[in-house]
């Protein structure tokens, strides 16, 4: 039997996660028995619909000509046409405002409103709605998996399973590879935050606007869901204290390396509390790491600190997070061990 | 008496990594105490207690941290007996402009005692970054002398930046 599926957002992520879904056919048929056809695959402006399966050789062939196909179709709207299609697994990718969620949030509960499982790469909704979502899940019987929005393929989220013969106690991480950049430089290298700023933009490693990334906002989101997943709480990003990072000075850099000391904008979750803030840490902590690296790390009752680390962000990583999930789905739904 | 935890591979030779610096700084060891039991990925935790020299204890432990940290060995905790409730912090701000004094004052009259200062600014008027290392009492936590810089930091619009 075959997974049908409607993927929302051909960016970098949607169309890593159909190269990666190219790349691994025969082991998801061979190894796994995932059988699956890509029913939908939805832009902003119309979509490639064929209900027999899409032909996701000639869409990656074809690249950001995908819309010259003959199964694309104008104007259609994931909104209004995924309740249509029969769907097994709805998978959002689309970039989200981070006040409203949108448009992933109206995605997720359309989807599950018609009984389609869903896989997000979408932060906002998890961080707005993440008690609303689970609840929907639940009433509905289906799954709801968003591994991707979180350090990407690092598994953080699904690590939960593995440690339920332990108890975590607290949660410290570095989780905006954009902000980590800066403080890296600023203190390997002594540059001001401006020009590591700049740097981190001429990289690609920022947007244009990075008033998300260095006011703390993407990272909190993050360890909302992060510590909402681990600790099963029901917060959002409101109850965050949030701090961020660009009025930290080189001079505050040299004053803590004085002492040993990196300031690093870490997340932190413990006692009921969430915070993303500038924080003086060891200059041998493991959550010292540099560049665009996410760290997280574990505090647990009887295996003291598990320290996971990766990149945090990518196409391919984003990808290679849904496809685990679309596994995930598989075994879950098939009731396979 | 100092206690010091470190953790370090269990491997030949490795212990005398570990001694070496404190007895070149005249240190004199009270105990050693290898956890064994509490192995992970190769790491022993190691905990070692020793004395030095009151006058120069500071400058002494610093050589000691230094050297150890040359030779790979991670310090989880140095516990210094009488002064182990200090902690450093940064105040990013008007530090001055807002009446350094008065900060150490307030602070003061709460038994959090500033031990050491440091600042670095570009003007005097201007935006200015300043360490301050504190001792407290021991009937404080930690979490209780934060709230204390916190509320004066509100006050003044600093910025904290804390461990």
């Amino acid at each position: 039997m075959f997974i049908k599926i409607g993927l929302i957002g051909k960016g970098n992520v949607g169309s890593c996660f159909l190269e990666l879904l190219k790349i691994k056919k025969n082991y998801l048929n061979k190894k796994l028995n995932l059988k699956y056809k890509v029913i939908a695959i939805y832009e902003y402006d119309g979509a490639l619909i064929n209900e027999k399966g899409i032909d996701i050789d000639e869409i990656l062939l074809l690249r950001n000509n995908f819309r010259s196909h003959k199964d694309w179709k104008e104007n259609v709207k994931a909104i209004d046409s995924i309740s249509n299609l029969n769907l097994d697994v709805c998978i959002d990718t689309t970039p989200t405002n981070p006040n409203t969620g949108e448009p992933a949030l109206s995605h997720i509960f359309k989807a599950l409103n018609n009984n389609i499982n869903v896989i997000s790469s979408s932060k906002g909704p998890f961080y707005l709605k993440y008690k609303e979502i689970h609840d929907l899940a639940k009433l509905k019987n289906l799954l709801v998996k968003y591994e991707a929005t979180v350090a990407s393929n690092v598994p953080i989220l699904s690590i939960k399973d593995s440690l339920k013969g332990n108890e975590i106690i607290s949660i410290k991480a570095i989780l905006n590879g954009t902000s980590n950049y800066i403080l890296s430089r600023m203190s390997s290298e002594g540059v001001a935050f401006s020009v590591a700023l700049k740097e981190a933009q001429e990289l690609g490693y920022a947007e244009a606007d990075p008033t998300l990334d260095i006011e703390g906002y993407d990272a909190a989101g993050k360890l909302v869901i992060l510590a909402n997943e681990l600790f099963c709480w029901s917060k959002t990003i409101k109850e965050v204290k949030i701090k961020g990072i660009s009025k930290i000075t080189q001079h505050a850099i040299e004053l803590a390396k004085s002492e040993g000391l990196i300031i690093k904008h870490l997340a932190i979750a413990e006692k009921g509390t969430l915070i993303v803030e500038p924080r003086l840490i060891e200059k041998d902590s493991p959550l010292n790491i540099e560049g665009t690296l996410n760290v997280i790390e574990l505090q647990t009752t009887y295996s003291g600190p598990i320290i996971i680390m990766g990149r945090g962000a990518g196409g391919y990583e984003a990808g290679s997070a849904i496809l685990n999930d679309l596994i995930s789905i598989h075994r879950i739904i098939n009731n396979i061990k | 008496m100092i206690n010091l935890e470190v953790r370090i591979p269990d491997t030949p030779g490795c212990l005398i990594e570990l001694i070496k610096p404190i007895s070149n700084n005249g240190g004199n060891i009270f105990g050693i105490l290898h956890h064994h039991d509490k192995k992970i990925n190769n790491m022993i935790p190691v905990n070692i207690s020793f004395e030095l020299n009151e006058e120069l204890r500071e400058k002494k432990l610093e050589n000691i941290k230094q050297e150890l940290r040359k030779s790979q060995i991670q310090i989880d905790n140095i516990n210094l007996g009488i002064e182990q409730n200090n902690f450093i912090v940064i105040l990013t701000g008007h530090v001055f402009d807002t009446d350094v004094v008065d900060t150490i004052k307030r602070l003061a009259l709460k038994e959090i005692k500033v031990s050491e200062l440091e600042a670095k600014f570009t003007e005097i008027s201007e935006v200015s970054d300043v360490k301050f290392k504190f001792n407290f009492p021991e009937s404080f936590t930690k979490e209780d002398v934060i709230t204390e810089i916190n509320k004066i930091c509100q006050e003044k619009d600093l910025i904290l930046i804390r461990s």
